[in-house]
């Protein structure tokens, strides 16, 4: 679709509260202020793994201005999770990672809340501690919950012990292929855990209203699975339970898939509020933000590829082992999502691979920013150039050899509808100097390949409503943390309904008022509240039309909106203010009230139908490695994206540009470092490294024009899939400068080094 | 133990008590409840919290309240004139910096005391000025774009 059709779709006009934002005014969760309220604080666990023996609050509970101090007997006894329902919100019986919540104090001050934590007396049975998952996977292994069985689909012949999560591909006849092919290939890939690392704290406040309800505050990026937990937990019915999204200072899926990202903040300082029958507000500390709240998880990848000599892939096989750490949170999501990664997003006629989610003791895999993508995408496009180069074949032939075209299916995917990765590649080349830039010693030049699914879920409303005075207000259930609902939404309902962008207001979600939505999560703001959105703003106009039919004596068919009027098209004398008709709406329908809805049904079967129309991603740098030290510096870096229509185009870029450079960060220099008692050794800013602008390349973000997606104008979600590629593409440019493959991530300096000097080129 | 801080915050004489261990940023968050500069490393790691302390970028969080006294403090509460956005806040929704935002107050009253220094700053100028300051949502391109636009703004 040509942009020219649009007024102001693909265009990027201010953000929504963005005035707020630079005067300092925006109200993020940590801003928060309740009358009296009270300041809560959480006794983390000492020990990775423990039995609890006993908890002594009494002398904490002495100490003046202490109103609550609650461990597990103070909470129902019921537990929350996505696959297996194995957590409770402070721990009962056993701890499994340092930073699993014990017990928390609600007092009149922080410091004083802190003081109390200090005097309650936990003893401990300290069991043996699994920080590694292969090893926590062995048949010998000490049992980390009791109580969970094995994923059913397991094969019985296969004996492991802590999985939670198994996930089978299985395509042709791989073994047959294997011993046909010209070239066998097998490779081991390492990624190591992340924390988001969004700069806002988790917090969460709550407050008992006489009524008996309760209303809580969240920087959650899903607040109505936050309110069903919270209700479940605490034991109250839904509409009791009220909850108010802040402003939120960045979630990246470390803030989404309800309670379980904030290791249940929400219901604790529910259950704290409810005790004291006071305001209560907790505010995560940085440090502890690190050790007890959602990753992204560390993966190891066996994969192995036979290929004819001409290029043409035969088979994969392949073994993930997927660490989601003391409970399965999103781990079974995120495992499964990376196994079917391994397979590739090439034509892969032969496949077996194997992905097995584990518990470990440490803190626990949540649905970060492409979920257990960029980890497949290390290893599946790393091993791409290893294979380029023992065939001698330049690695973008390479894959232009196994594209697949529109109707084939790659694993995971039945069918495709568009297929935007060659051009992506090709234009990638163009934009890097592809085979022309001329690389000066240790230089080299990489490139990799992404997709991405926009995660299947449940859609979500939009309502719509014309105020007489022609301004807009919208509601829909998705969160706005620098995402779709205050830059691409606004953007929506301007196109449709014929008034300037900044005339509409998206509103927070509440969900007494806010219609029901899963949360912004999987790149689905766009597709869900989005679309909804737009046919929300359909209906408040087919509303407007009708009653401004009479007026205008026209046709409701024959009428458009442009600049706030609605008028007869081909006869723009016969105009009526669009403020008028929504006052006479009064009259008639009471107001105009535009409902829309994204059904996911219907976008399962078109999907079913016509084949998925997912997003496709090639990078490309050139990176310079220092022998002497090991450092790698990015000098140039390409982002070339098919994400559909754009529809806030600043929107699109930022999303692609910031999603790059988190995988920029993992690639080079992030991870949470564990010892063998597994502590983690860089909980705090100081020593947990995020990419700078110093050591940021420029990112050049070019868009590929013509590959329709399923959301609104045929957009595609953007919020993640620039996470895919990064990690293989500096890992590759590293691999033509010096040679050396380096498997485990991150590229840091030491590793590059260690692997310089193991192949004798340091 | 509590102290007393008499200061100037955005050209007003402010006077309050606060506890001897209570850091400037917790003295503006928490004492005046003045919420604009954000908490979040708490450790100086971050530039989330910084504010112009006598005419230089400091990171509150890790200054302490009591040094405060005498001093000339400027918060990003203080930087637009009225309704009219000051040139750097102007510039940071110009070009889309601002995503989530959480970032933003501490990068604007970096770039405002860059800007105060030199009218014509360097890429080199640019990186030192806002080295201190992390940014996890844009990927730093966009917020480039709005120094630069400030700085040919000014
Ligand atoms: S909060 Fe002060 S530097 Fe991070
Ligand atoms: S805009 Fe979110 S951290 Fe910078």
């Amino acid at each position: 679709m040509a942009k020219a059709e649009y007024k102001v779709i693909g265009t990027s006009p201010a953000r929504m509260g963005g005035i707020d934002r630079v005067i300092g005014k925006g109200v993020y969760g940590i801003d928060l202020m309740l009358k009296d309220q009270l300041h809560g604080a959480i006794l983390r666990s000492q020990y990775a793994h423990a039995k609890i023996i006993s908890i002594d609050t009494s002398e904490a509970k002495k100490l003046p201005g202490v109103h609550a101090v609650i461990t597990a007997e103070d909470a129902p006894n019921v537990r929350y999770g996505r696959s297996y329902i194995d957590r409770h919100i402070l721990a009962r019986g056993k701890v499994r990672f340092m930073g699993d919540p014990v017990a928390a104090v609600a007092a009149d001050t922080l410091a004083i809340a802190k003081a109390a934590l200090k005097k309650i007396k936990v003893t401990y049975e300290p069991l043996p501690v699994l920080i590694d998952a292969e090893e926590a996977m062995k048949p010998d292994a000490v049992v980390l919950h009791d109580d969970m069985p094995l994923p059913k689909n397991i094969p019985a012949d296969v004996k492991v012990r802590n999985v939670c999560g198994f996930t089978q591909v299985h395509v042709g006849d791989p073994d047959k292929a294997m011993a046909e092919a010209d070239l066998v290939v097998e490779e081991v890939y390492e990624t190591k855990m992340i924390h988001p690392q969004y700069l806002e704290p988790r917090s969460a406040a709550a407050q008992m209203e006489p009524n008996g309800r309760l209303t809580v505050w969240a920087n959650a990026q899903a607040p109505f699975p936050v309110r069903q937990e919270v209700a479940k937990m605490l034991g109250m019915p839904l509409n009791n339970v009220r909850v108010i999204s802040a402003d939120i200072g960045g979630g990246f899926g470390g803030k989404g898939s309800g309670i379980t990202s904030g290791a249940a903040i929400e219901p604790i300082c529910g259950l704290l509020a409810q005790k004291t029958k006071r305001a209560v507000m907790i505010v995560l500390d940085k440090a502890e933000e690190t050790i007890s709240t959602t990753i992204r998880s560390g993966a190891k990848m066996y994969i192995k590829t036979g290929v004819k000599k001409d290029g043409t892939i035969l088979a994969r096989t392949g073994k993930v082992i997927y660490d989601t750490g003391g409970y399965s949170g999103f781990g079974v999501q995120a495992g499964g999502r990376c196994t079917n990664m391994l397979g590739g997003w090439y034509l892969m006629p032969n496949a077996h691979i194997d992905g097995y989610t584990v518990y470990t003791n440490k803190q626990v895999c949540g649905p970060v920013r492409g979920p257990g993508g960029p980890q497949a995408a290390f290893a599946v496009e790393s091993h791409m150039d290893t294979i380029a180069a023992k065939l001698g074949m330049d690695p973008t032939e390479f894959r232009l050899k196994n594209i697949p075209k529109p109707g084939d299916k790659i694993i995971g995917v039945h069918k495709l509808r568009d297929v935007s990765l060659g051009e992506t590649i090709k234009v990638a080349k163009e934009n890097i100097g592809w085979g022309k830039v001329k690389l000066e010693k240790n230089q080299g030049i990489g490139l990799a390949t992404g997709s991405w699914i926009e995660s299947a879920g449940p859609g979500g409303g939009a309502i719509v409503k014309v105020n007489e005075d022609g301004s807009v207000t919208v509601h829909v259930g998705k969160i706005d943390m620098g995402t779709a609902p205050r830059f691409g939404i606004p953007v929506i309902v301007a196109e449709e309904l014929g008034v300037p962008v900044e005339d509409v207001t998206v509103l927070s979600v509440d969900t007494d008022a806010s219609p029901w939505d899963a949360g912004t999560v999987g790149s689905r703001a766009i597709l869900v509240s989005g679309t909804a959105s737009q046919r929300a703003a359909i209906d408040a106009r087919t509303q407007l039309f009708k009653i401004a039919a009479g007026q205008l004596e026209a046709s409701p068919d024959d009428l458009e909106i442009v600049d706030r009027q609605i008028r007869v098209k081909g006869t723009p004398s016969k105009t009526v203010a669009l403020s008028v008709v929504a006052t006479n709406a009064h009259n008639v329908i009471g107001e105009v009230i535009g409902r829309g809805y994204c059904d996911n049904l219907e976008l399962m079967a078109e999907e079913k139908a016509h084949g998925s129309s997912q997003p496709f991603t090639t990078h490309a740098c050139i990176v310079e490695v220092d022998t002497m030290t090991g450092n790698v510096k990015i000098l140039k870096y390409v982002a070339v994206h098919d994400i559909g229509q754009p529809i806030h185009l600043a929107a699109v870029e930022g999303q692609i540009e910031g999603a790059t450079a988190m995988s920029i960060g993992q690639a080079l220099c992030e991870q949470v470092v564990f010892d063998k008692d597994g502590k983690t050794l860089n909980p705090s800013f100081v020593d947990y490294l995020m990419p700078t602008l110093n050591m940021m390349p420029r990112i050049e973000t070019t868009l590929v024009h013509g590959y329709p997606g399923a959301g609104p104008y045929g957009a595609k979600g953007a919020g993640e899939i620039a996470c895919v590629p990064p990690m293989a593409c500096i890992a590759n440019a590293i691999f033509n400068a010096t040679g050396v493959r380096v498997t485990k991530l991150p590229l840091s300096p030491e590793n590059v080094l260690r692997a310089l000097k193991e192949a004798g080129k340091a | 133990m509590s102290v007393k801080i008499n200061t100037t915050i955005n050209g007003q004489a402010v006077s309050a008590s606060a506890e001897a261990s209570t850091s400037l940023l917790e003295f503006l968050r928490d004492t005046l409840e003045m919420k604009g500069s954000k908490l979040c490393c708490n450790t100086g790691e971050c530039g989330a919290c910084t504010v112009i302390y006598n005419g230089k970028p400091i990171n509150s969080c890790v200054t302490m309240a009591a040094d405060a006294n005498g001093a000339q403090i400027t918060t990003i509460e203080g930087l637009a004139d009225g309704d009219k956005l000051h040139p750097v806040q102007q510039a940071f929704i110009d070009t889309g910096a601002v995503q989530c935002g959480y970032c933003t107050p501490g990068y604007i009253m970096s770039v405002k005391a860059l800007l105060d220094r030199t009218k014509k700053p360097t890429q080199a100028d640019i990186e030192e000025a806002v080295s201190g300051n992390i940014c996890r949502c844009t990927g730093y391109n966009k917020i480039v774009d709005a120094i630069h636009l400030a700085a040919a703004k000014l």
